[in-house]
């Protein structure tokens, strides 16, 4: 850096460097410095392990939006997904199992709620995995498979580096795959993570429905069957389930609000259904309803 | 026939998980109920201390601890029903109260009450989490069980609440010509202030309330200032 700063008198000002380090505080002990200083390490712990886990859960949940991302590209249900898409899922899941061994050891027992706003990344990733199971099978997912299907994604990433990372919940775990992950700390999947993550789960499907039916010009429905279901059935099926169950959470707003959001998209799956049936064979494959409003000034 | 969207068995699990957890709720809030009734009793006595000399403390203490005795039979209850389920998945339900139970214990005993053949009680002593675990008989800072226990941030909340007690009382004892009271007070409170700047603290409520200990400190600065102005600090407890 050319030139320097001077003073009044015209004399160059020693550059002394970025300043140093405040001092540390000059506190002076009294008797209850030492039972602070405990208290002091005790909570650094508590707030590291937060940060860590709150790190991977970012991660966790960037990479299930991906997927389903990914799955929102399918156009068929009740059918294997398109090999470049299960591939695309593979990998992410892979990812996500390793971020999931990561952190499985920081939340066992008394430290699994204890962390649980900072574990939001499982709401996401049942969302993930349900959207997934039902574009395969058209059926939901049950609370305890999906748990398990979540406890196998951490023990494969706790595996070591060079194992195949199996497309989780289809393949059993190699058996090479040994002590390292049998062993492995799980991480749990509370009944909350699951019926949140369902909630979401209607909101990707009616997403799935709209482009689905615009695209194919049909409502997207199971394959091969004397009776095959609707999407609109399937959307029917999850609504009455929330409908019917107590609310949950004691007393917060979450339930209420995911339930509104859950109405919503029912009723928009409801009226693709409608518009299908009732003027199913006039549209071309491709058109898109306008949304526009009747009295609109016609363009010259 | 397809297999159906929902497994049937699926409703009636989720459903009677949510009747349970209803259930535990219901239980816990009938607990709490109780507790906090002993709580609001034992501070509303706490409230006389204001004016009352320091001669008839044992007889407001003793009362006051006949309240405690109460605090702890519900904690036991509390920490007895509670122990049955995830500590942090309903802990925010009672730690308010929790927090509001150890300051009645600590201030009493800071002010010389709860004394025993084996540790007579005396004024200025303040209580460890560990001894606040021994006073209601439960666990603190569980770390390698899941039950029910008192937490780190439980008793630091409680210390906060004392001080802005006592900076109040550092005030009324002078108007009831105890200045050696307000003396003692004070130091305590800036040794407490020295100690909670120690920690390292994120943007939570803990931080909050910590800030706000800076309030009482000048609070009771100022008392000591207005008693040395007129020179009515009692030499012995003058540094």
């Amino acid at each position: 850096m050319v030139g320097f700063k001077r003073d009044y008198q015209g004399n160059a000002k020693k550059h002394h460097g970025p300043k140093p380090a405040a001092a540390p505080k000059s506190t002076m002990r009294n008797a209850y410095t030492p039972m602070f200083e405990r208290l002091r390490d005790e909570l650094d712990a508590h707030h590291d392990r937060r940060d860590r886990i709150g790190k991977a859960s970012r991660d966790v949940t960037a990479l299930s939006k991906k997927i389903i991302f990914s799955l929102q590209r399918v156009r068929q249900i009740d059918a294997s997904l398109p090999q470049d898409i299960q591939a695309e899922v593979d990998s992410r899941l892979a990812e996500i199992a390793k971020l999931l061994a990561s952190i499985a050891p920081e939340v066992q027992d008394i430290n699994r709620y204890r962390y649980s706003r900072s574990l939001v990344c499982l709401e996401e990733l049942v969302e993930a995995l349900t959207f997934s199971h039902y574009l395969k099978t058209q059926t939901l997912v049950d609370q305890a498979h999906l748990a398990q299907v979540v406890e196998d994604l951490a023990r494969q990433g706790a595996a070591p580096e060079d194992e195949v990372m199996a497309d989780a919940g289809t393949t059993p775990i190699p058996e090479q795959a040994g002590q390292v992950a049998a062993e492995a700390p799980v991480i749990g999947v509370t009944q909350e993570d699951y019926l949140y993550g369902v909630f979401d789960l209607t909101g990707e499907m009616m997403r799935f429905a709209t482009t689905t039916s615009a695209l194919t010009g049909q409502m997207a429905s199971g394959d091969g069957h004397d009776e095959p279901r609707t999407i609109v059935e399937d959307m029917h099926d999850l609504g009455s389930l929330f409908e019917m169950l107590p609310h949950a959470g004691g007393g917060n707003k979450t339930w209420e609000k995911k339930l509104e959001v859950m109405r919503q998209s029912v009723q928009k799956v409801e009226k693709l259904g409608y518009d299908r049936t009732i003027r199913g064979s006039e549209r071309p494959k491709g058109w898109i309803p306008d949304l526009t409003t009747d009295d609109q000034p016609n363009s010259p | 026939m397809a297999t159906p969207m929902i497994d049937p068995a699926l409703f009636e699990q989720l459903k009677s998980k949510i009747e349970t957890d209803t259930k535990i709720r219901k239980e816990l809030h009938q607990i709490l109920d109780d507790l906090n009734q002993h709580i609001a009793f034992t501070q509303g006595l706490f409230s006389r201390i204001h004016s009352t000399p320091r001669s008839k403390y044992p007889s407001l203490l003793g009362q006051v601890e006949e309240g405690i005795r109460k605090e702890i039979e519900s904690v036991g209850k509390l920490s007895q029903f509670a122990s049955q389920y995830p500590y942090y998945k309903y802990n925010h339900m009672w730690t308010r109260m929790i927090q509001d139970a150890i300051s009645t214990v600590l201030l009493c005993t800071w002010l010389g009450g709860m004394g025993s053949e084996a540790r007579p009680g005396e004024l200025g002593r303040l209580l460890t989490l560990e001894e606040i675990g021994e006073v209601f008989q439960v666990p603190v800072n569980l770390k390698d069980q899941d039950a029910f226990h008192v937490t780190i941030e439980e008793y630091l909340l409680a210390l906060i609440n004392i001080v802005d007690e006592l900076s109040r009382l550092a005030m009324n004892s002078v108007t009831l010509g105890d200045t050696s009271m307000a003396v003692q007070i004070s130091s305590f409170i800036k040794d407490l202030h020295a100690g909670f700047q120690i920690l390292n603290l994120k943007n939570d409520i803990l931080r909050k309330r910590v800030d706000s200990i800076k309030y009482a400190v000048k609070k009771v600065e100022d008392v000591i200032y207005d008693l040395s102005l007129r020179n009515l600090i009692p030499a012995k407890a003058s540094e």
